[in-house]
């Protein structure tokens, strides 16, 4: 920034007397984002923007499901990606016979994970962490995927027929919906273990992992009606 | 040169000419918390996670120990509640040991829960107690009903949250109205009875686990034995100042305090867990109608 002050070596704070000189540069503020062509982001096309924000979706995903230490999750959290998630977790539990009651099936699984995840949130403020509100909000909901893809396979999985005494299936629809839980635990745990004492540490993952057993449940007694 | 708080501070070291600043303090943003080699660095540690230790060698400060301002904070601020959650793992731990084991000559109330009151506890052991409850229920409904007919029923969780919610509020408020009134003084503050409450029904956690099990006589006997072991560890904690007044309602109160956990206990036991007999007879009905279908 060049300005006409330059002559003035001394401070600011014993400058002498002359006036207020007419200061004058060029400002550029890193938050006004410029792609190569100069253009701001609000000019670009819309396909530019769509695919700018999808890609960091699905780089968070992979953040979530590959768990390597990043700050990009925490830094730069969006909302798209729990929302698209939590939506597709609670529709892929809907499991009623009657066409009327599930949307209010589908409001009740939406309602507990929204619940749940302020609960670990607030719970997790009140006992001093340095998290924000949303970045917590962002982790919970991105580790999710595991079990999303968890619930994928459940469903698959009931489309097989069985003889209700060989409990072989149940076991198998068990094991893997108990796996991806153990993956998410462990891929919360790495983000957001780190934000709080040693002391506490426990105290704020319990409430996590309560969170996501709750789920995991919810996965594992879903069933098809015929 | 600034505050010493978080900023800069320099320190002039008197090599050469020139002056060398050494930063010596540093913003709390820019300690990257998965630097291990900040071992030695344990109170710029502390107030980087905003850890406010509550001391564990003597007897635990109040709340002006931790560093927020004293400012008048409404209810509707976190830092409000903070000061109820000022606890660790270890004394978290340390409680629930506590409220489990009925200890006659030392009410372990007085000797932790009363200077430190806490929130951590009792809210998430009710929370654990609810999701046991629902998760239980459903899983006993599971495996009674055949494959085709079974949904999850949400309203477990709604209902048991309900219920173990209301009964670990409304108890505390009766109790503190009745020793006010009553006893016109206050011995415990609201929090402290949420806390005692709280932490009494930790022992229900795994007795609903066990509820699972679809023997009858087991039930029962798991209730009964859950709610006196509980109830005695609530009788121990009110005792003392029940006894010292010479009016004759201590006994007859301590009997209700037992009564109203038992009728919880049961309760539960009761919605949520409980075979009856017609069931089981209708369960055989259906199999056999199932099997004489298939067989013709």
């Amino acid at each position: 920034m060049d300005t006409s002050m330059e002559q003035d070596q001394v401070p600011f704070l014993s400058s002498s007397s002359h006036g207020i000189d007419m200061i004058e540069g060029e400002m550029s503020s890193s938050s006004n984002r410029t792609n190569q062509n100069g253009l701001s982001t609000l000019d670009e096309p819309v396909i530019d923007t769509i695919k700018r924000d999808l890609g960091a979706v699905f780089r968070k995903f992979g953040y979530a499901v590959i768990p390597r230490h990043s700050s990009t999750l925490l830094q730069q959290w969006d909302l798209w990606g729990p929302l698209i998630l939590v939506t597709t977790l609670a529709i892929l539990l809907q499991s009623s016979a009657t066409k009327s009651s599930t949307g209010v099936q589908f409001a009740e699984v939406f309602t507990l994970m929204l619940i749940g995840s302020i609960a670990v949130t607030v719970n997790s403020q009140l006992l001093g962490g340095k998290i924000s509100f949303f970045q917590s909000v962002c982790v919970l909901g991105y580790c999710l995927l595991p079990l999303l893809l968890s619930a994928f396979i459940n469903n698959i999985l009931l489309y097989i027929p069985t003889k209700s005494t060989i409990p072989i299936l149940h076991i198998i629809r068990f094991l893997i919906v108990m796996t991806a839980f153990a993956w998410t635990m462990y891929a919360s745990v790495r983000f957001l273990g780190q934000t709080q004492h040693p002391n506490r540490r426990m105290l704020v993952l319990y409430p996590i992992f309560l969170f996501y057993f709750l789920i995991a449940w919810l996965i594992i007694l879903h069933a098809h009606p015929k | 040169m600034f505050s010493s708080d978080g900023f800069l501070s320099d320190k002039f070291s008197n090599k050469g000419p020139g002056q060398t600043h050494i930063f010596t303090s540093f913003p709390n943003s820019a300690v990257d918390p998965d630097d291990d080699s900040s071992l030695d660095n344990k109170s710029n540690n502390d107030q980087l996670y905003g850890y406010n230790p509550s001391n564990t060698e003597q007897l635990p400060l109040p709340a002006t120990v931790n560093n927020t301002k004293n400012e008048q904070l409404n209810i509707w601020q976190i830092e409000y509640y903070q000061k109820y959650f000022q606890i660790d793992t270890q004394q978290i731990l340390e409680r629930l040991v506590a409220s489990i084991t009925p200890r006659p000559n030392k009410s372990y109330f007085n000797s932790t829960i009363r200077q430190n009151p806490d929130l951590y506890g009792p809210f998430w052991v009710c929370i654990t107690f609810i999701v046991t409850v629902a998760i239980g229920g459903n899983i006993l409904t599971y495996f009674r009903t055949p494959d085709t007919e079974f949904q999850i029923d949400f309203s477990k969780i709604t209902l048991s949250a309900l219920l173990i919610c209301f009964y670990w509020w409304l108890m505390p408020t009766c109790i503190y109205f009745f020793f006010r009134w009553h006893l016109q003084r206050i011995e415990y503050i609201f929090i402290e009875l949420l806390c005692i409450y709280g932490y009494s029904l930790t022992i229900f956690i795994p007795v609903s686990i066990l509820w699972m099990i679809p023997i009858t006589w087991l039930q029962w006997l798991l209730t009964i034995l859950s709610s006196l072991i509980s109830g005695s560890v609530l009788i121990v904690a009110f005792w003392p100042t029940v006894n010292s007044d010479p009016k004759r309602f201590n006994a007859i109160s301590m009997l209700i305090i037992l009564f109203a956990h038992l009728v919880m206990a049961i309760s539960i036991m009761l919605v949520f867990f409980h075979i009856s007999d017609t069931n089981m007879n209708e369960k055989k009905e259906s199999i056999m109608i199932s099997s004489t279908k298939s067989k013709v």
